[in-house]
């Protein structure tokens, strides 16, 4: 257990500088976007008040208020998000290959260490987990602030003012800040069994070279396919026989006998097949 | 002792091991000897678990390798096995805190016998540097079993004559080693035992004393009966 | 020390050899501390299972022994020290023998050309000591 917390550790500090840099950039491109947003807003408004001579009434008639919904459509603010999702997806195969690559093959290392291989697998598995967590927590953390600049910058009158989880509500972030509990469960259950197909995949791969590519795109096929297995079932009959409920009962199911399978299958790779 | 029985191991079709089979004891250097491309860096790798083996069995100390045998085996592959933006202090570090075996004292003994500096960076480091930290994170180590891969091979004279002067040292007396290499002479005095290895099958297996007393014969001297046959 | 050995002996023979010869020359003395088997690895670069076993060798033909837990010493007795001498001496007449033989020459003339080899040798060396 506690090599497993220092191989956690161990795997977040390693992309602990990027992973710095993407919140910082977050940070900064999407302040700067709120600032942006709000200075063409108020310049704009400036020009039509000083030179068009409108009211700020007519000026608000015509050009409606400016709202935080104004940046978050922007890509100062999804540009951001959408660099940070690559990265995280493009690191979730890189946190394997990374070990194999390069003159100083780390593999050797980890595959020595004296404890259950699957620790490596598991330690790889949260330090995504977690980094997903973090940047969704920053961008949590972020958003009353840029709100606060928007405020700051823009007059009451000519504003819409939105509560945090009224931005989060009228945006893709909607997914990755679900608003119930069982929501949070469902969502991140989900990422996190495809983090487990995926990862199980790549150890395909690395245990079978060009075989293990077919043999692991063989393996998501299986896994989506008993994954939507209930929902597929009711397309085939072309009858809705489950009650909603039920169908995210047997999901929840499914997704914990996949999850399971594809930790079980990378945990028996990592034993008996891999090769450095 | 290490049991290797009859291990095949293949790449694709190409039959890597072909039933190798042979022993090394504890207390004794174990010389795997052969060509580049004979399948040594297999046998170690196999010996770890590094790579599965297709048939045969590996014992060590009578027992199938599992999670604890790190602690008492170990493996110095011919690349260094941390991470290159380390420096050499983070890498005993990392070794202190995976490893129960691993001895500080002894690390810090050998940083001073490589006359190395354990605030520089692995990346920055001589290739001759890189294989003695290679071999200090193993030898550091308090196990039973040291394996290392062509520990000689690609680097300087100075460097290699430092790396011999570890086998004569009370860092590998009582433990058992297993060295693979190509080159023999400059350990030829060194080993106990060698392992004649070639095209995936053990050739010959004898003791190197055992051999100058009774044949009168030289390593080097088996190895051109046994190769040139 | 400085030892080359040749690959075709074992190794531990040739540590043993070593030894006698430093015996007979004086260069270790009777009772004179000998280094430890791990020393002894270290310097002549051999493994110390080597090692170990020309010490091993030498105790049980009475050149060191040991008192307890003390260091191993050169023997002192007396007998055993003689021996070695003239043993070495015998090997080294013998190979002369060996070789001379083969040249088909008589005792006489090659006992004087030894004579004569010696006092010519004793004097270069008696030059280059100056």
């Amino acid at each position: 257990m506690n090599r497993f917390v220092k191989l956690v550790n161990f795997e977040l500090s390693r992309f602990m500088k990027i992973y710095l840099v993407l919140v910082a950039m977050t940070v900064v491109v999407q302040v700067t976007g709120v600032i942006v947003k709000a200075n063409k807003y108020m310049s704009k408004a400036n020009t039509a008040i000083y030179e068009e001579m409108l009211s700020r009434t007519e000026f608000i008639e015509r050009y409606g208020q400016m709202g935080f919904m104004d940046v978050t459509r922007s890509l100062w603010f999804m540009g951001p998000i959408a660099i940070c999702t690559a990265a995280l997806i493009f690191y979730v195969f890189m946190i394997w290959y990374r070990d194999w690559f390069g003159k100083n093959t780390f593999i050797y290392r980890l595959l020595m260490l004296p404890t259950a291989r699957l620790n490596v697998y598991l330690s790889k598995l949260l330090s995504i987990f977690l980094m997903v967590l973090g940047l969704v927590s920053v961008q949590l953390i972020i958003l009353p602030l840029e709100n606060s600049v928007l405020k700051w910058l823009v007059p009451t009158d000519f504003r819409s003012d939105m509560t945090v989880s009224q931005i989060i509500n009228g945006n893709p972030l909607s997914m990755l800040v679900p608003q119930t509990f069982t929501e949070f469960v469902l969502y991140y259950g989900a990422g996190f069994m495809a983090l487990t197909i995926v990862f199980t995949a790549i150890l395909f791969e690395r245990s079978f070279k060009w075989k293990g590519i077919i043999a692991g795109i063989g393996y998501v096929a299986i896994s989506v396919v008993i994954f939507i297995l209930p929902v597929l079932s009711m397309f085939i009959v072309g009858r809705a026989y489950l009650y909603p409920l039920e169908i995210l009962g047997l999901e929840t199911a499914m997704g914990i006998i996949v999850t399971v399978m594809s930790i079980w299958v990378g945990n028996y790779l990592l034993n008996k097949k891999i090769t450095v | 002792m290490i049991e290797v029985k009859d291990v095949k191991k293949k790449f694709g079709r190409k039959h890597v091991l072909k039933g190798v089979s042979f022993t090394a004891n504890k207390g004794e250097i174990t010389c795997v000897i052969g060509i580049n491309g004979v399948g040594k860096t297999t046998i170690l790798n196999t010996i770890m678990n590094l790579t599965p083996l297709n048939s045969g069995q590996i014992l060590i100390d009578g027992e199938k390798i599992n999670k604890h045998s790190y602690e008492k085996i170990t493996f110095i592959p011919d690349a260094i096995t941390m991470l290159p933006s380390m420096t050499i202090r983070e890498a005993m570090q990392f070794m202190d805190d995976f490893y129960d075996s691993w001895n500080q004292e002894r690390a810090t003994e050998l940083l001073g016998f490589f006359k190395l500096k354990e605030t520089e960076k692995i990346n920055n480091l001589s290739k001759g540097n890189r294989a003695k930290i290679n071999l200090l994170l193993g030898l550091a180590l308090d196990v039973d079993y040291l394996l290392m891969d062509e520990p000689f091979s690609g680097i300087d004279m100075f460097s290699r004559e430092q790396i011999a002067d570890v086998f004569t040292s009370h860092l590998v007396e009582d433990r058992g080693v297993i060295i693979t290499t190509h080159e023999i002479s400059d350990i030829e005095h060194l080993i106990d035992k060698s392992v004649l290895l070639d095209n995936g099958v053990v050739l010959k297996e004898f003791n190197t004393e055992d051999m100058r007393e009774t044949e009168g014969k030289s390593i080097v001297d088996v190895m051109r009966e046994v190769y040139q046959q | 020390m400085n030892v080359h050995f040749n690959k075709r002996d074992p190794v531990y023979v040739q540590v043993i050899r070593h030894f006698k010869e430093q015996i007979a020359t004086g260069v270790f003395e009777p009772g004179q501390e000998i280094p430890s088997r791990r020393e002894l690895a270290g310097r002549l670069k051999i493994n110390p299972n080597t090692a170990q076993r020309a010490y091993k060798e030498m105790e049980e033909a009475g050149l060191i022994y040991t008192e307890r837990n003390l260091p191993s010493r050169i023997t002192k007795d007396e007998k055993v020290l003689r021996a070695v001498r003239e043993e070495l001496i015998d090997e080294a007449v013998d190979a002369f023998v060996h070789s001379i033989r083969s040249i088909n020459v008589s005792a006489d003339d090659v006992l004087d050309r030894v004579k004569e080899k010696f006092e010519t040798d004793k004097d270069t060396r008696g030059y280059g000591n100056d």
